[in-house]
């Protein structure tokens, strides 16, 4: 691989590409064995309400292995074009995501055989891979300048984040040790925690900067951002507040009608800024992204019934099956979709050609196949745990699993592509 | 975005202006229903525009942003977007001879289509970088005295 002109600087805020291509690349295998343990155990699907088991490994695969890689690999090189700051330590990047992929494997592998020592040693090393991260980002949003809405939602994300890992800790130690606290309400505040205040502020955060960069449209203004994150906080603060308090179901339906609020306000000037792109032409991938606001407008509906009292059997699966696959996940592959052969297009540079088209580097197919594979998947488990049909998640795990493999396609293909277009000569300017 | 500096304001209205025209170009050559004489009309605004104002404002943006660029430790940025520049003249010398090519009344021909759409794409990733990179930066290095300067310049006075 020729060196750009990137490698070595340090200054320069474009990572080398093999960091955030590191953390995407485990995402995309997570993803594929996140998928492969939940149609193993399927039929435990509609039951499931935590604790040590298979499918806490899967939803862990997801969250930290697919969701949280996912959102360190593209927080730490997108947030310095953002902030306008370098990465502080390009070493450090890696060891995090060293520590984060051995961690997640072995609280995986500990839920897969019900050892919660595995699981708590597993947690402990992600722990320290996503702290390291914590400090990366902490010490980029520290020096930040400029996109204060995107940085400021990436603060409310970091401070998230260092609670994520609290609860999650004792959460482990409870596993391990017994438990001091009120293990589902402990449980409850780290998802979310994790769910709504990491992965979901970065989201929403990135948003700001991301969505109007791929449809080329104008950022929606600042006040509806922060009007959108001080709800989503209080909301966030609530929920924890309300669940280490034991305070009943009250708060969380404040909690949720806030979070119905901060969606709301993020979403709605979204769609009205995508109206005003300037390319006609909008990607695809914005499909996954409208199903993810979908996504997440619903699992704050059934938090909101829940609270109120809707005493429907399987209200805690299908509120995860809302918030992680398809809210988060979606949108997660959503921007995986266009920020890796963009990266990869950048990283393209250096070798006298300019930089190679992004659609040059994509396979339309498979990431259609994908697409629809997803949406299936998706649709399938949602009926299945709401009409609690075994045969029916089974089937959706496994469209799932197809969808994966097809996601990891796409992500090889980008690779492949690259390398071919360094090493041939320009194709560009056919001639007349 | 609003910008701090009139430069970078004055930078930020070319770019909607080319995404506009281009994103047009894009549609039109996409479209079937269209009448052909409406997408020639189109090419032969983005070859005007082309060999004029995206040439200006390259060669603007080479002469006096990316050294200033450079010599505030962001080379690598400068270098990238000089590099796009290179291969999107490229591109767009090879249009301008086609879109000029076309007779009263003649379609356009193949190549010349795939090659606004090629073009077209070049320009939405570009002004995506430079939107993105270059103009926050822009805000941040210049002071009152040097964007003055640079809109006078740019103005050609």
């Amino acid at each position: 691989m020729m060196p750009g002109p990137f490698a070595g600087e340090a200054r320069s805020r474009l990572l080398p590409m093999s960091v955030p291509f590191r953390y995407f690349g485990a995402a995309v295998v997570f993803q594929i064995l996140a998928w492969t343990l939940l149609a193993r155990h399927a039929d435990q699907l509609a039951g499931f309400a935590g604790g040590p088991s298979p499918l806490l490994g899967a939803l862990h695969l997801v969250t930290l292995g697919v969701l949280a890689m996912t959102a360190c690999g593209a927080s730490l090189q997108l947030l310095p074009i953002a902030t306008r700051q370098p990465v502080r330590s390009v070493a450090a990047a890696k060891l995090a995501w060293w520590l984060l992929v051995a961690g997640v494997v072995l609280f995986a592998l500990g839920a897969l055989r019900y050892h919660p020592p595995t699981m708590g040693v597993g947690a402990l090393v992600a722990l320290l891979g996503l702290a390291v991260y914590a400090w990366l980002l902490a010490e980029n949003l520290r020096r930040a300048r400029g996109m204060r809405v995107v940085v400021a939602h990436a603060w409310v994300a970091c401070c998230a984040l260092l609670l994520t890992l609290a609860s999650g800790f004792a959460l482990a130690q409870g596993y391990v040790h017994g438990f001091r606290f009120d293990r589902a309400a402990l449980a409850l505040a780290h998802l979310t925690l994790a769910a709504y205040g990491f992965m979901g502020m970065l989201a929403l955060g990135l948003s700001y900067f991301l969505l109007p960069m791929f449809a080329l449209c104008p950022a929606p203004g600042p006040r509806s951002g922060y009007a959108s994150l001080g709800a989503a906080a209080s909301a966030i603060v609530i929920v924890v507040i309300g669940q280490l308090s034991e305070a009943g179901p009250g708060p969380l339906g404040v909690a949720a009608l806030l979070g119905l609020a901060a969606a709301l306000s993020h979403i709605v000037p979204m769609e009205l800024a995508l109206r005003r792109r300037l390319r006609p032409a909008l990607s695809p991938s914005f499909l996954l992204v409208r199903v993810s606001w979908a996504m997440l407008l619903a699992s704050l509906v059934v938090a909101l019934a829940s609270a109120l009292g809707w005493g429907y059997p399987r209200v805690a699966p299908l509120f995860g099956l809302l918030l992680v696959p398809g809210w988060l996940l979606s949108f997660n592959l959503a921007v995986l979709q266009r920020i890796v052969p963009f990266l990869a297009s950048v990283h393209a540079y250096g070798s006298g050609r300019g930089s190679t088209l992004p659609s040059t580097l994509t396979s339309e197919p498979l990431l259609a196949a994908h697409r629809a594979l997803h949406l299936l998947a998706l649709a399938g488990l949602l009926l299945a745990v709401a009409l609690d049909i075994t045969w029916l998640a089974r089937s959706a795990t496994l469209v799932g699993l197809a969808g994966a493999l097809a996601f990891a396609a796409f992500f090889l293909n980008v690779v492949q592509r690259l390398r071919a277009a360094r090493t041939q000569p320009p194709t560009t300017g056919e001639s007349p | 975005m609003s910008h701090a500096r009139q430069i970078c304001r004055r930078l930020h209205e070319e770019h909607l202006g080319t995404l506009d025209l281009w994103g047009k170009i894009e549609q039109a050559c996409g479209a079937r229903t269209r009448p052909e004489s409406e997408l020639v009309a189109l090419l032969r605004r983005g070859a005007a525009e082309a060999a004029l104002e995206l040439e200006r404002h390259f060669a603007f943006e080479e002469a006096e942003l990316f050294p200033r660029l450079a010599e505030a430790g962001e080379a690598d940025i400068a270098s990238l977007l000089e590099e796009e520049h290179g291969t999107i003249r490229d591109a767009a010398r090879g249009f301008i001879e086609l879109a000029r090519g076309i007779g009263e009344g003649e379609a356009p021909p193949p190549p010349l289509r795939r090659l606004a759409l090629e073009l077209a794409e070049r320009l939405f990733a570009h002004v995506q970088k430079e939107e993105m990179a270059l103009l926050p930066l822009l805000d941040d290095l210049l002071d009152e005295a040097t964007d003055e300067s640079l809109v006078m310049i740019y103005s050609g006075n």
